[in-house]
């Protein structure tokens, strides 16, 4: 093989390369935690957890859910609300014209209203109950036992012909 | 030989990067078709590239995030007004019917998910905080009947969530400060000057939701869109939306101590919304019936409830 062809492969290489990565639809986690289930149902199995700010590839999409892939390689569904595309703006590039940052920016940096802001005006309001809202939090619907109530109940999927 | 093939592949690489332009282009006009209906011209695929790539200005804009802390908060103050009624077996119950009914609405996943809480009051009524906090008084639980009617209710919130009625109520020029400052302040933690003007926001923002979702009410549009995706998302779950119905009739004629307090203060008259909701159900193309293995679970739940 001659330089020039060596040289041609490549660029063809890197060319596929920009346009697979353009034609990838990625998303962003943008909730706490969530789950890619096994099928597009909250109480499939899970085959992986993600946490916000993780991008993963889209697949497909159906009602409400997409098929995705993870950065392990992991394929499963994820609900559309768990999850933002990417955006891809031009805006991006010269950082200097703007004065403010996207909602995409901030989730991402987690800046914004967050725990910092929290923290301040906790210690203004010293006689609001957070201890009770982490409280709250911590009533946790199992996804197993969300399924057996719905079945039990013969909800959703369980509910049979109307 | 070689320079002319060099510049082919240069060639080639550009008219790919080229399409692949023109294949965004025309993407972002297929969809503004798509929403607009219509025919799109290039000035309008400009100024749609603008709002796309445009700094944050409105509720929608607020994140996930940022909508969670917001929701702690607004719970936090809830909290302090209202005593938690502790039951545990009660409590889990009203999270499996209100995660049953939010796992069938548009946003099935929020920041931190959907978390119930019932409060130690007679007082009748039921709130929302942002990101999937909702609160349900005992009350209010006393006046359900079955599963049905508890599921229609928790539908309701759920769809106060869903749509963002707690961020809408706050006032735009706080969203813009607010948004000014977090643009541009590049280190993740803020200094004390910026923190400080941050949280004076934050506290205005939290007043401005206080004031509708405890004081006086959500706008009335916002009540009768909730009670139409309590039919559609109740309905979706399987429950009898009848059962939303049958709630608005118990509150119609109620002559109790408790009246001119919480939900009665809060919301647009029973009647009002039953003849909306009403014409809401009318428009189902079918609709799940009340079934006695929901209504005996709901009547075992409910014996603890003093």
């Amino acid at each position: 093989m001659n330089k020039s062809s060596r040289l041609k492969g490549i660029l063809i290489g890197v060319a596929i390369l920009f346009v697979a990565v353009l034609l990838a639809e990625n998303l962003i986690v943008k909730v706490q935690t969530t789950s890619v289930r096994k099928e597009p149902k909250f109480y499939s199995p899970a085959v992986a957890t993600l946490v916000a700010g993780e991008t993963i590839t889209q697949i497909s999409a159906q009602a409400g859910w997409f098929k995705v892939k993870t950065s392990k390689g992991v394929e499963g569904w994820i609900h559309s609300s768990a999850v933002q595309s990417k955006s891809f703006t031009l805006a991006a590039i010269d950082k200097s014209l703007k004065t403010q940052a996207t909602a995409e920016e901030v989730a991402l940096a987690g800046k914004g209203f967050n725990k910092q802001v929290e923290e301040e005006y906790k210690s203004r309001n010293k006689e609001l109950s957070f201890a009770e809202v982490d409280r709250m939090l911590r009533i946790i619907v199992k996804t197993e036992e969300l399924r057996k109530f719905l079945e039990n109940g013969k909800l959703g999927e369980f509910g049979g012909p109307r | 030989m070689r320079s002319s093939r060099v510049r082919s592949i240069v060639l080639t690489s550009g008219a790919v990067a080229l399409s692949m332009f023109l294949m965004t282009c025309s993407t972002v006009q297929e969809q503004i078709g798509t929403i607009t209906g219509g025919k799109v011209t290039s000035s309008d695929v400009e100024t749609a590239t603008k709002v796309t790539k445009a700094v944050r200005n409105s509720f929608a804009d607020i994140t996930e995030e940022e909508e969670y802390y917001i929701g702690r908060a607004v719970s936090a103050m809830i909290l302090s007004r209202y005593p938690v009624y502790k039951n545990e077996a009660l409590t889990q119950y009203v999270n499996y019917v209100g995660n049953a009914t939010a796992i069938h609405s548009d946003r099935p996943e929020t920041y931190a998910g959907y978390h119930f809480l019932i409060l130690d009051t007679e007082e009748v009524n039921a709130m929302a905080a942002p990101g999937g906090f909702i609160f349900i008084t005992k009350g209010l639980l006393k006046r359900c009947r079955n599963e049905e009617m508890l599921g229609c209710i928790l539908a309701h919130e759920v769809g106060h969530v869903t749509a963002k009625h707690g961020l809408q109520s706050i006032k735009k020029s706080r969203l813009i400060d607010a948004f000014t400052i977090i643009g541009q302040e590049a280190v993740k933690r803020y200094g004390p000057e910026k923190l400080a003007k941050l949280t004076d926001i934050f506290e205005e923002v939290l007043g401005d939701i206080a004031e509708k979702l405890i004081e006086r009410g959500y706008d009335r549009k916002y009540e009768y869109e909730a009670d139409k995706l309590s039919v559609q998302i109740a309905n979706h779950t399987g429950y009898d939306v009848n059962g939303l119905l049958d709630f608005l009739d118990t509150m119609v004629d109620d002559t109790s101590t408790e009246s001119g307090k919480g939900w009665f203060k809060t919301h647009p008259s029973a009647k009002d919304r039953m003849g909306r909701a009403e014409k809401e159900i009318s428009s189902l193309a079918s609709a799940p019936s009340e079934k006695t293995e929901r209504t005996d679970r709901f009547q075992n739940a409910m014996k603890s409830l003093n």
